[in-house]
């Protein structure tokens, strides 16, 4: 028979396969990192940091692979994000009901593009430049028509518990620990918010609408011969994805202890860096390990620049040019890797 | 069942490029009726299935469905009614979902996508037992992933969403052009038991005119965006490919290539 397939295949023992390749590749990153960051004399600071752009590599992901939309609203909507937490924070309002409605914020954001794209069919790429030059002013008009807004002495995630958990962590480790305290505070709540986040995008995409939505990445005219309105998929999408740019930016904006208007530059770079380190080390298969690694490849890339910093002794003017080199080189090497690789197959 | 009145589609109205894709096409399909479609190209045969889907809108008439005025609703609205397989198989299918993943999202045809799971424990006998028909052991499969798949194997996946959850209409646009004969003749033997399994009322288009002849109640000759025959009752059951070639031929008024001109 011409399309009769092969016998069965063991797939309980494929998948389990390929998840323990996948949880050694992270081992093994996560060690590799370590020693890194130990002998390069990186400040763990840089973890904190990656943590709080993490959903931002996510947000690259849902768009740039699940969506298979070229969206560039993440960089109009993590500004966003941070100055509606900021101004919520600064007026008294919780932490975490900053963030929600940050989360909010990015979703109109993300919003606006879908509908420019789908009323008027205007491309994603040229409907997310008109959303982000747009964003400007909005976030500009959200923090008062200031271009910044300080968090100084107010309560954010962080500091609210920034006093106890150094004086718990001095008492328990000794006085050298003071320094790191913050950082590790950092790590801790952004952390177990990142997990959390993941989950919570885990279980969205593997319900009927994510399954509509990646599948609407992936072959529009099927998801309409299916009876689903792909563009109601796109507009999901986006609002999710750009929701999260958002939560990223709430975060980093009380990570920083300010908020400023152009927070958001060049993050689609960085995003898109994140989820390409992510499939390159980390090589996820199914979408969890997908999202995974779209995180974890932020952290890498955060790490990495920073490495880069202090090894080189570069002054913060550079950071957007370190930026730009460590994103060509995560995205120049799998190709040059790839060429080569094919020049050396024609040698053979 | 599905009644189509004076439909008219132009393309590029009113430039030097103007196509009068359909003209004034009036087609009535009955319940449970397996029509087949054939024309040379450009005759219309695709515009026709595109206006019935709602992928291209009429400029004028009227199209029924289930005694339902579907004329003016979206093409995933109509999809909850029509069940499609296309002639190009990566166009079924998606790619990066597994089996499994593709078929409940043809299970969610019909009814709106909520926060349910995606691939439900319950649905898997029923996935096993649609596929188990085929006979192409896809059954123990449902977590591969379909882009490494056939294109056979992908029209077979196809044809099974499609016919998933009862559609009121088949439209199959050549749907077995691009698969070798071997994987031609299984889809084609498949197509016939579910259609007669759930008595589909089916429109076939096809290059073949001995698909054309041996498949269904009813042959439809389109030519220049208007029917120009038909054959069905005693006619058809004797019809043979050779009749329907001559046909074909008389049909060409000299003002275009024809498909004999262009073969030679």
């Amino acid at each position: 028979m011409a399309i009769n397939s092969s016998a069965a295949e063991p797939q309980q023992a494929r998948d389990s396969g390929m998840m323990r390749s996948f949880l050694l590749r992270g081992i093994v990153l996560a060690l590799v990192i370590a020693a890194f960051m130990r002998f390069g004399n990186v400040n763990i600071g840089a973890i904190g940091q990656g943590l709080g752009y993490a959903l931002a590599g996510v947000t690259v992901f849902i768009t740039f692979r699940v969506l298979g939309f070229v969206d560039l609203t993440v960089d109009g909507a993590f500004p966003i994000g941070g100055a509606v937490c900021a101004v919520l924070i600064f007026g008294g309002v919780r932490a975490e009901i900053a963030i929600l409605a940050a989360f909010v914020a990015g979703s109109l954001t993300g919003l606006a593009t879908a509908l420019i794209d789908i009323v008027f069919k205007i491309e994603g790429l040229l409907a997310s430049i008109i959303v982000i030059t747009g964003a400007y002013t909005v976030t500009l008009h959200i923090m008062g028509g200031k271009s910044n807004v300080p968090l100084l002495g107010k309560e954010t995630m962080i500091s609210r518990h920034s006093k106890d958990f150094r004086n718990w962590l001095v008492e328990q480790f000794g006085d050298q620990m003071r320094r790191q305290s913050t950082n590790l505070l950092e790590i801790m709540i952004f952390g177990l918010l990142v997990i959390v986040i993941l989950v919570i995008l885990y279980w969205f995409l593997r319900t009927e609408v994510g399954l509509a939505i990646r599948a609407t990445g992936k072959n529009d005219q099927m998801v309409r011969a299916t009876g689903l309105n792909h563009h109601l998929m796109i507009i999901i999408g986006l609002m999710v994805a750009n929701g999260l740019a958002a939560l990223a930016g709430s975060m980093v904006v009380q990570q920083f202890g300010f908020a400023d208007v152009s927070l958001g530059f060049g993050l689609i770079i960085r995003g898109l860096a994140a989820v390409i380190i992510g499939e390159v080390l980390l090589r996820p298969r199914t979408i969890g390990q997908m999202l995974i690694a779209a995180a974890g490849g932020m952290l890498v890339f955060d790490i990495s620049r920073a490495w880069i910093f202090s090894a080189l002794d570069l002054p913060t003017t550079d950071i957007q040019l370190v930026s730009a080199l460590v994103v060509l080189a995560a995205l120049g090497a799998p190709r040059l890797f790839d060429q080569w690789r094919s020049y050396r197959q024609r040698q053979n | 069942m599905l009644r189509l009145e004076n439909v008219s589609v132009t393309f590029n109205a009113g430039t030097p490029n103007e196509v009068k894709a359909l003209q004034n096409l009036s087609l009535f399909v009955e319940d449970g009726e397996f029509i087949t479609v054939i024309g040379s190209n450009g005759a219309g045969k695709s515009t026709l299935f595109n206006v019935i889907s709602g992928a291209v809108q009429a400029d004028s008439g009227r199209i029924e469905l289930d005694g339902k005025d579907i004329s003016y609703s979206p093409e995933f609205r109509r999809s909850h009614d029509i069940g499609r397989v296309f002639q190009d198989p990566r166009l079924g299918t998606c790619p990066g979902l597994t089996i499994r993943e593709n078929l409940s999202l043809a299970a969610i045809h019909g009814r709106n996508v909520g926060l349910r799971r995606d691939v439900k424990k319950a649905e898997e006998a029923w996935f096993f037992e649609r596929l188990q028909h085929q006979h192409l052991g896809l059954e123990h499969r449902l977590d591969a992933d379909v882009a490494l798949l056939s294109g056979g194997q992908r029209q077979a996946i196809t044809l099974v969403m499609a016919t998933l959850t009862k559609p009121k209409l088949l439209l199959l646009d050549e749907h077995t052009a691009a698969l070798d004969p071997n994987a031609a003749e299984q889809v084609v033997a498949l197509t016939t038991e579910l259609a007669e399994a759930d008595d589909l009322c089916v429109v076939m288009i096809t290059h073949s005119m001995q698909q054309a002849c041996e498949l269904g109640d009813r042959v439809i000759m389109m030519n220049r965006g208007r029917i120009e025959f038909e054959i069905s009752g005693e006619e058809r059951k004797n019809l043979k490919p050779a009749d329907l070639i001559d046909r074909f031929h008389s049909l060409q008024d000299g003002t275009e290539l024809s498909d004999a001109q262009l073969l030679s």
